[in-house]
């Protein structure tokens, strides 16, 4: 192994600049470039357009299963697979609704992403700021590769708010009482209450 | 903000209805919640008088007062708080967080005209508000929030918060005495910032809420989250470098006192896939366990939705 050390000495201006190039980085990017996009459509494209534009964005910048799985949680293992599949499909729905929901309306607002990426065991934290009228908003996304791509799998508002975490502890009290069957019954009128 | 479609709702069992009030689940409380039963009857307290008479009240409040004299009396009530931060900083011993805001507190009370204009934060003096209670000095000492708490019209709090509230709010009655231990000056303070914090927050408030299934545990988990992650700075663990208003002291005792960010706390939790970590030890099997033929078998049968 002795002879990778002058090799990675060679390559660490390349390191640099492969950092400037991250795949989770552009990941980021692309989801950050779809919100403004349907941010500056505006009410005018309706909940429906909003919808039809921010889906395919979410689709390639999410891991929309292992989230669904990650919120669960390990009661996930004793749902049977047609279940798990709606669950996923619901979960799916309910992300996409609420983001075309959310973002209907653009006044100035910008995504700065920042420059280097850290990681952790396997997992990938980017960090951007949201800046619009009030103060700036610190929103970083946790990524973990999958089939070669590296997409979202948490999302931290300030820094310390995880929307899987908020998830987890929306979706228990359902879980606990109502099991899957329940809980994909909510996630599709929480999908459908938004009119998407 | 609420899209028009909303008519989905009479397909679903009436568990199922919206305004989120979900059956108390009949296990026991979620872990730093021990008073769960307590509080969500508090907060369906809460949830009705905020419906019928607080949001109401806030946003005719946002209405009828023009924008610069909510500002200016935000400023105000705010700007007097600066002594209670002051005091905090002083007591976990940041002495440059609490000299800025003495500072802050000059300029404001000064060239912002009693307060009501925030000029400390502008380009020039960059001195922005930085929260800060004796809610934050406990916790920065290694004190636990203790049993959450949520209280109507005082919102989520826990034990450790909500007595370091109730004790910051003595501190200007206390060593100034009049008028800030009147009556006459306490009632108008409380209503005014209380209609006007209301309507500030309305927007995200109703995002928030509005996407949970359990608005109260989501409520929960935010609060608990965020002040975690307000006390975590504090104490110099954030890896939060980028914006402005960080922790940058290094004389806090007991911190983290390398100077390199540590690891984001953000990737702390290892997070393993359920569907990987397969519970049975012998076999690696990547697949889920598909075992369980009879899910339902687990709670009372799901109600009949659709």
């Amino acid at each position: 192994m002795r002879y990778l050390l002058p090799l990675a000495a060679l390559l660490a201006p390349v390191a640099v600049a492969a950092q400037v190039a991250d795949p989770a980085r552009a990941t980021v990017q692309a989801l950050d470039d779809g919100l403004l996009a349907i941010m500056k459509a505006g009410k005018a494209a309706g909940v429906a357009g909003r919808t039809a534009r921010i889906a395919p964005v979410v689709d390639r910048a999410f891991d929309i299963p292992l989230m669904t799985r990650l919120v669960v949680g390990p009661s996930w293992n004793g749902i049977d697979p047609g279940d798990q599949t709606a669950l996923v499909a619901a979960f799916r729905r309910m992300t996409i609704a609420q983001y075309a929901k959310n973002f209907d309306s653009w006044s100035g607002e910008s995504f700065t992403i920042a420059p280097q990426v850290e990681s952790r065991s396997g997992d990938k934290l980017v960090r951007t700021t949201l800046t619009g009228s009030g103060a700036p908003v610190a929103i970083s996304y946790r990524l973990r590769q999958s089939g070669g791509q590296w997409k979202i799998i948490d999302v931290f508002y300030k820094n310390s708010i995880s929307q899987l975490a908020t998830r987890r502890a929306d979706f228990a009290a359902v879980l606990a009482s109502g099991g899957a069957k329940a809980l994909i019954a909510h996630l599709e009128q929480l999908a459908s209450k938004t009119g998407a | 903000m609420p899209a028009p479609g909303e008519a989905a709702q009479p397909r679903l069992a009436p568990t199922v209805a919206a305004g989120g009030a979900l059956p108390a689940p009949s296990l026991r409380h979620a872990p730093g919640d021990p008073l769960e039963n307590f509080n969500r009857r508090m907060f369906k307290v809460h949830q009705s008088l905020d419906r019928h008479i607080l949001r109401p009240a806030a946003m005719g409040y946002r209405d009828a007062v023009p924008k610069p004299v909510r500002s200016g009396l935000r400023h105000f009530f705010s700007n007097l708080g600066e002594p209670i931060v002051f005091a905090n900083f002083v007591l976990q011993v940041k002495p440059k967080s609490a000299i800025r805001t003495v500072v802050r507190f000059l300029i404001n009370s000064t060239i912002g005209l009693g307060g009501t204009i925030d000029v400390a934060k502008g380009k020039a003096f960059e001195l922005p508000h930085k929260p800060n209670g004796l809610g934050d000095t406990l916790g920065f000492y290694g004190v636990k929030p203790g049993p959450y708490l949520f209280l109507p019209l005082l919102g989520p709090s826990d034990l450790r918060d909500f007595v370091g509230g109730q004790a910051d709010g003595l501190l200007l009655p206390l060593a100034v005495g009049a008028p800030f231990d009147r009556l006459e000056y306490q009632i108008p303070k409380a209503v005014l910032t209380g209609l006007d914090l209301r309507a500030e927050v309305d927007a995200d408030l109703h995002a928030l809420l509005d996407s949970a299934l359990d608005p109260y545990a989501t409520l929960r988990s935010v609060y608990l989250q965020d002040r975690a992650g307000e006390i975590a700075e504090l104490k110099g663990k954030s890896a939060n470098t980028e914006l402005p208003g960080d922790s940058e002291e290094p004389e806090v005792p007991g911190a983290a006192t390398s100077p390199s960010p540590p690891a984001a706390p953000e990737l702390q939790d290892p997070l393993a896939d359920p569907a990987v970590s397969s519970p049975k030890p012998g076999e690696a099997a990547p697949e889920p366990v598909k075992a369980d033929p009879v899910p339902s078998a687990k709670g009372p049968a799901a109600p009949a939705q659709r």
